[in-house]
């Protein structure tokens, strides 16, 4: 494989990839960043444009093309920004304070100040949860509240070993 | 002072309005800014419908800015001068760029003495039909998409060699035509060489030192130290009876070769280009309509013969690069267009003054580069359709 390199004066650096022995793909550096895209089926053919990209994209797709993009997802840790509030999925473990009791019982609202606004079993979704749902080990709390209520709420739904 | 902000507003409102109008048309625009200049300008047309045209004056404030204009395209123009390239491929490059040299700017020597232009006329008017638009041409190659083809190779390798020659014709032309007799003249010539000589000795000696001068994290600080310098050496090359275009191109090669390259270009190039727009304005402001028509068997003369020539030099170029005969066609096609440089020559003959330098020469050159630069991007959009008429169809 050989790249051609060439100034374009003005414009910026022209980069010419031969991809196998007849097609080839070139690729235009703009100095304001911008990359242009152009791919030649073989070495007579005119070169048509494939596609313009801004600088920011050019570097995301070429991270791709390069097999290093990615963004890891926590599940354990995904959090949606409401104001002072934060969205959290909790684990209720086998051996948290919480299992086997209802909602309304453990009274949750008033002790830690979070709110349970779904759980998770399984695959299925309880939406709004009524104080008579009972929480059981294995469940994924769906909680809203801020960041030191919810510090509070983990404790207690959490194993105490961890 | 209200008269003069207004009268600048006016023509930048009016320069911002031409390139609007001309991005949608699809053509160049640098003859949009002259014609815009020419409207409003103290030249006729003065008035459209009884409301008076004449709305910018010509005025020194106007002038500078135009002369930045002149200062920084030279300016980057060094900036990009891709000196390894031209070492990489010197065979080829010299090579295209000797048949264009002898072929355009002979045939402008020939129109000069044709129509008894003087010697010094005759240079004038050969420079300002030799030398293509790298401004026009790049734009069209790129929204061609032939920049990724081959004869994009001997196109961009012509104009580095035309480049480097301006810079040596300018040179030259300015301390020439600045000495009456033979004695002042190689005074200034010697001058010129030596301001030159030394400004040379600091891009290539001093780049370490250039490249620490111009180090700092503040956008603000750094487009102040770039825009400083550079009209300092201008102006100083001016008080010396040096081309400042001249003086701006080689300060531009030293700066080529320090790290700051692609800073300048995201930094400083928006200041270019809105110099660069003032000055393609202030030509056309400075326009006497009525003479250009006074010009007109020279213009038509030129337009036709230049046009010819740029075209069969340039596809005879395509020859030294083994490109087909469609692709050399169209590196023919492509030189066409002449603009910015065009019309730093006739500034400075206007500069000069004498004879025809003063009066014909600029308004000859405005006409040919209004014609040159339209002209020559629609031959490039309508290549396919030219090629296939020439027997060159596409394979």
């Amino acid at each position: 494989m050989t790249v051609y390199e060439t100034d374009v004066p003005g414009v910026g650096k022209k980069f010419e990839v031969e991809i196998d022995s007849s097609e080839r793909l070139v690729v235009l550096l703009h100095h304001d960043g911008k990359r242009e895209v152009f791919h030649k089926p073989d070495p007579d053919a005119d070169a048509e444009r494939l596609f313009t990209l801004s600088g920011k994209l050019a570097r995301e797709v070429g991270a791709i093309l390069q097999g290093a993009y990615f963004q890891p997802v926590e599940t354990d840790e995904v959090e949606v920004p409401l104001g002072e509030a934060i969205i959290e999925w909790l684990d209720v473990s086998e051996d948290g304070e919480l299992v086997g009791e209802t909602l309304g019982e453990a009274n949750l609202r008033q002790r830690t100040g979070v709110s349970v606004i779904a759980i998770q079993r399984g695959s299925d979704t309880v939406p709004n949860p009524g104080p008579e749902e009972t929480v059981t080990a294995g469940d994924i709390l769906v909680t809203l509240g801020t960041r030191e209520e919810l510090a509070e709420f983990e404790a207690l739904v959490e194993s105490d070993d961890s | 002072m209200a008269e003069l902000l207004l009268e600048v507003g006016i023509a930048l409102t009016a320069v911002a309005l031409a390139g609007a109008l001309a991005n949608r048309v699809g053509l160049s625009v640098i003859p949009a800014y002259i014609v815009v200049g020419i409207l409003v300008g103290p030249n006729p047309p003065s008035s459209v419908l009884g409301v008076s045209l004449n709305l910018v004056s010509d005025s020194e404030f106007i002038q500078v800015l135009a002369e930045l204009g002149i200062v920084f395209l030279l300016f980057f123009l060094g900036l990009e001068f891709s000196v390894d390239q031209l070492l990489r491929d010197r065979g080829r490059i010299s090579a295209a760029g000797g048949v264009d040299f002898a072929v355009n700017f002979g045939l402008g020597v020939v129109i000069g003495f044709a129509f008894g232009w003087t010697l010094l006329e005759t240079l004038f008017l050969a420079g300002v039909v030799y030398i293509s638009s790298s401004a026009v041409i790049t734009k069209s190659l790129i929204e061609e998409g032939w920049i990724a083809n081959d004869e994009s190779g001997p196109i961009l390798g012509t104009l580095v060699f035309e480049d480097i020659l301006i810079a040596v014709y300018l040179a030259i032309l300015a301390a020439v035509a600045g000495g009456g007799d033979l004695e002042s003249a190689a005074l200034s010539v010697g001058t010129a060489f030596l301001f030159l000589g030394g400004l040379t000795a600091v891009a290539w000696y001093g780049s370490g030192w250039l490249d620490r001068f111009f180090r700092t994290s503040s956008d603000e600080l750094f487009i102040l130290r770039i825009v400083g310098v550079t009209t300092l050496v201008a102006g100083a090359a001016l008080a010396l009876g040096v081309s400042e275009a001249v003086a701006a191109f080689f300060l531009g090669t030293g700066i080529s070769q320090t790290a700051h390259v692609e800073r300048i270009e995201h930094i400083v190039a928006p200041a270019r280009d809105i110099f660069a727009a003032v000055f393609f304005f202030s030509i056309g402001l400075t326009t006497d309509v009525t003479l250009i028509a006074g010009v007109a068997a020279l213009l038509a003369v030129a337009v036709v013969a230049t046009t010819v020539g740029k075209f069969l030099s340039g596809t005879f170029s395509g020859r030294f690069y083994d490109l087909d005969r469609r692709r050399s066609l169209r590196v023919g096609l492509g030189l066409v267009p002449r603009g910015e440089f065009s019309l730093v020559i006739a500034t400075l003959a206007a500069g000069i003054g004498t004879g025809r330098l003063a009066t014909v020469l600029p308004a000859f050159t405005v006409g040919y580069v209004l014609v040159m630069s339209v002209l020559g991007s629609v031959l490039i959009q309508q290549a396919d359709t030219i090629t296939d008429a020439l027997g060159a169809p596409s394979g």
